[in-house]
């Protein structure tokens, strides 16, 4: 007896589990429009400017003026000490570090604490804490949530170090009190590109998956918000005809081959970053689709060689995590030195499609691109 | 024949625990597992929950069936070699790690090299990995759980460190039809791969000396060296063995990728676990299934496609997938009561 009732008991709740599950999806109609990014976004103002956490103004980095020789020489005899909290690593925060890098060797600092966070808050405390044993006098971060990172980076507040930040303020924090600036991609432009370069691809008609990043991250959600706004109110003959959310990169294949076999008809598809989309062009060639066009954001190795290839990936949108780097380091330079700061500085969004790659792996990355990549450009 | 099968029952170790105040039918049910079948009573519940509900939304097409195998055979390959660490009473955390690794290392030896070269550079990261794993469990008696939490760490700095985060594109055609992007007519390659893994992990296990010594080794190790197993040398091989499983899904997710990147098969090792388990092999060794790990992981693939079919979002995902994982471990896996 004990074997059949472990049975039903277990039955039941397969079932139990399933059907829970199935009508929490039904207000959402098919749960494709469910949290996040995924949400409505006709109310979405395209037009307005790209301003910083308290309201500021942005400044293009490019406008931001390099120091004098003799402010150079006097930040050298200072010696600085500068510590790196990265938030993740990637192809991105290596090429913002390389650009800090070049930045302070010119400025005869020494680095002398490196961390990453793996997008971890709790981690991130502790990294600031362990950094600040090394007294940095400059903090380069990217906050990984602007909640708690208000307590995490007190210590350093405190002790008056210099923190420059990428992509996320920290809530409460002011520029030229707790830290000198933001420097930030801009992301809505960066998604409003993705969109602009998808009615590109589809000749202005057609129908597109919407692949976004189903979790509370201010850089992704940006993104993904600008693109399904501009899609809504730019391209009226392009329609999002299946959404689906994904919070790691290994579920696109899935998600991309799952969205084919209910719209076989797709023209279009748009992933949030592109490490994503390795998966979504694998489900296209699995089912040997070359119709569909896809487009994304940022630079990737693999990737852009479809794009260079005429492949499914059509184009991608980038920001400058080299100048990014170099420029932040610029302005905690410039704060040390007594000097005003701009509160919030962007960097240009970078269309990057065949025509013009190699130009786009130079301002983004500030690297060639891979031999395979250059190869394939020759064909 | 009431008085026979009685005896027969003793011989069953399994039956053996069971009450003794059992009828005649009942003896001949009870020495058979049937927990060993349940994988397959839940394969067949889950396909059938799916085809119904998303059975309109293209569950039952022919394409989706193949991309759910397709999606499940690095899960399923890892679940092979997967099978012989619990059974021998070991466990590998490292898999998700040797993934990257195997798969930079091919990419990368590619560049310049042939497929034979890259084929082996890619199964040497697992075999080297295995072997490590192996012989500080055993030598410096760590339990295998803290050793390949180590090298799991090790191998995910090295394969961060190796191509300095960059992703790396494989162009050789050859390779990523071999290893993942192919079909042989409406077959695809992948399933060839799943097929053959599957059927030399079976009959290793359960055909040859070298199975039955896995099995003795984590079932009761004391017993299995009394009667003259070597049983290190069992859980090196075998921990060798789930290594290199892990070395060729590295590959395969690198051949159907068309590329191989650093966070390759970082989110696999939980999945592995939760598939080899439905397919009723013990946590504890000395008790396992190929065939039912096999089962297993495409029961998680069916899932993980079946959800995002209907619609579901990731949240609802999660829970549903989590609720699954109990429901159908607890069928397959729990202690009979004593």
């Amino acid at each position: 007896m004990k074997d059949k009732s472990t049975w039903r008991a277990a039955t039941v709740l397969v079932f139990a589990a399933l059907l829970g599950a199935c009508s929490v999806s039904e207000p959402n109609g098919q749960g494709d429009q469910a949290a996040g990014a995924g949400g409505a976004t006709a109310t979405f103002d395209l037009n307005a400017p790209t301003k910083g956490p308290n309201g500021e103004a942005s400044t293009p980095a490019t406008s931001i003026p390099d120091l004098s020789d003799a402010e150079v020489a006097k930040v050298k005899a200072a010696r600085y000490k500068v510590a790196f909290l990265d938030a993740g690593t990637s192809t991105w925060f290596n090429a913002m570090r390389a650009g800090a890098n070049d930045e302070v060797e010119r400025l005869g600092m020494t680095v002398v604490s490196t961390a990453q966070a793996d997008f971890d808050p709790a981690k991130q405390a502790s990294q600031v804490e362990t950094a600040m044993a090394r007294k940095p006098d400059i903090i380069m971060t990217l906050a990984v949530d602007p909640v708690s990172a208000a307590q995490a980076f007190k210590p350093a507040v405190d002790a008056g170090v210099k923190i420059v930040m990428v992509d996320n303020g920290i809530d409460g924090y002011t520029a030229g009190k707790e830290y000198v600036s933001i420097v930030t991609g801009d992301h809505y432009n960066m998604g409003e590109g993705a969109a602009d370069l998808m009615n590109q691809a589809l000749g202005g008609k057609g129908k597109i998956g919407y692949i976004f990043h189903d979790a509370d991250f201010y850089v992704t959600n940006n993104r993904d918000k600008a693109f399904k706004a501009a899609i809504e109110q730019k391209y009226p003959n392009i329609k999002i005809a299946a959404s689906q959310g994904f919070t790691a990169e290994s579920q696109t294949a899935d998600i991309a081959s799952t969205m084919l076999t209910r719209n076989p008809d797709l023209d279009g598809i748009y992933v949030s970053w592109s490490a994503a989309a390795t998966g979504v062009l694998a489900a296209l060639r699995d089912a040997g689709n070359n119709h569909v066009k896809v487009t994304s954001i940022d630079l990737d190795a693999t990737n852009d060689l479809q794009i260079a290839k005429g492949g499914n990936l059509f184009g991608v949108t980038a920001d400058q995590p080299y100048l990014e780097g170099q420029v932040m380091i610029r302005l905690a330079a410039m704060s040390l030195l007594g000097k005003q700061t701009p509160p919030f500085v962007t960097v240009k969004v970078i269309t990057e499609t065949r025509d013009n790659l190699v130009e786009a792996w130079r301002e983004s990355l500030h690297q060639q691109p891979p031999a395979a990549i250059m190869n394939a450009l020759k064909k | 024949v009431a008085e026979v099968l009685p005896q027969t029952q003793d011989e069953h170790p399994a039956a053996a625990q069971g009450p003794g105040d059992r009828n005649a039918r009942r003896s001949i049910l009870g020495s058979v597992d049937w927990r060993e079948y349940v994988v397959y009573a839940a394969l067949v519940l889950v396909f059938t929950f799916f085809a119904v509900m998303a059975g309109d939304r293209g569950f039952l097409t022919g394409s989706n069936l193949l991309n759910i195998v397709r999606q499940t055979t690095p899960i399923t390959i890892m679940a092979v070699g997967m099978v012989f660490a619990l059974c021998a009473g070991e466990i590998d955390l490292s898999i998700g790690s040797v993934v990257a690794l195997s798969s930079l290392v091919a990419a990368v030896l590619l560049r310049d090299g042939s497929i034979a070269l890259a084929v082996a550079g890619g199964l040497g990261v697992g075999l080297a990995v295995g072997l490590i794993n192996g012989l500080a469990t055993v030598k410096l008696r760590i339990p295998s759980f803290l050793v390949t939490l180590g090298t799991m760490s090790v191998v995910a700095g090295e394969a961060r460190s190796i191509t300095k985060l960059q992703a790396v594109a494989i162009e050789n055609s050859t390779f990523n039809f071999l290893m993942g992007s192919g079909s042989l007519g409406p077959i695809p390659i992948l399933l060839v791969w799943t097929l053959v893994v599957a059927l030399i992990g079976h009959i290793f296990l359960k055909e040859t000396v070298f199975g039955r010594h896995v099995l003795a080794t984590g079932g009761n190790r004391g017993a299995a060296q009394s009667v003259g197993i070597k049983t290190q040398r069992i859980k090196v091989a075998a921990l060798t063995i789930s290594a290199t499983t892990a070395a060729l899904a590295g590959m395969l997710y690198a051949g159907r990728l068309n590329g191989a990147r650093y966070t390759l098969g970082e989110a696999d090792l939980l999945t592995v676990i939760a598939a080899v388990v439905i397919g009723g092999t013990s946590l504890f060794g000395g008790k396992g299934s190929v065939v039912g790990a096999v089962m297993g992981s495409l029961i998680m693939g069916m899932v993980n496609n079946g959800l995002v079919l209907m619609g579901l979002d990731v949240s609802q995902q999660m829970v549903v997938r989590g609720f699954l994982i109990i429901a159908a471990v607890s069928l397959s896996l729990r202690e009979r009561a004593r």
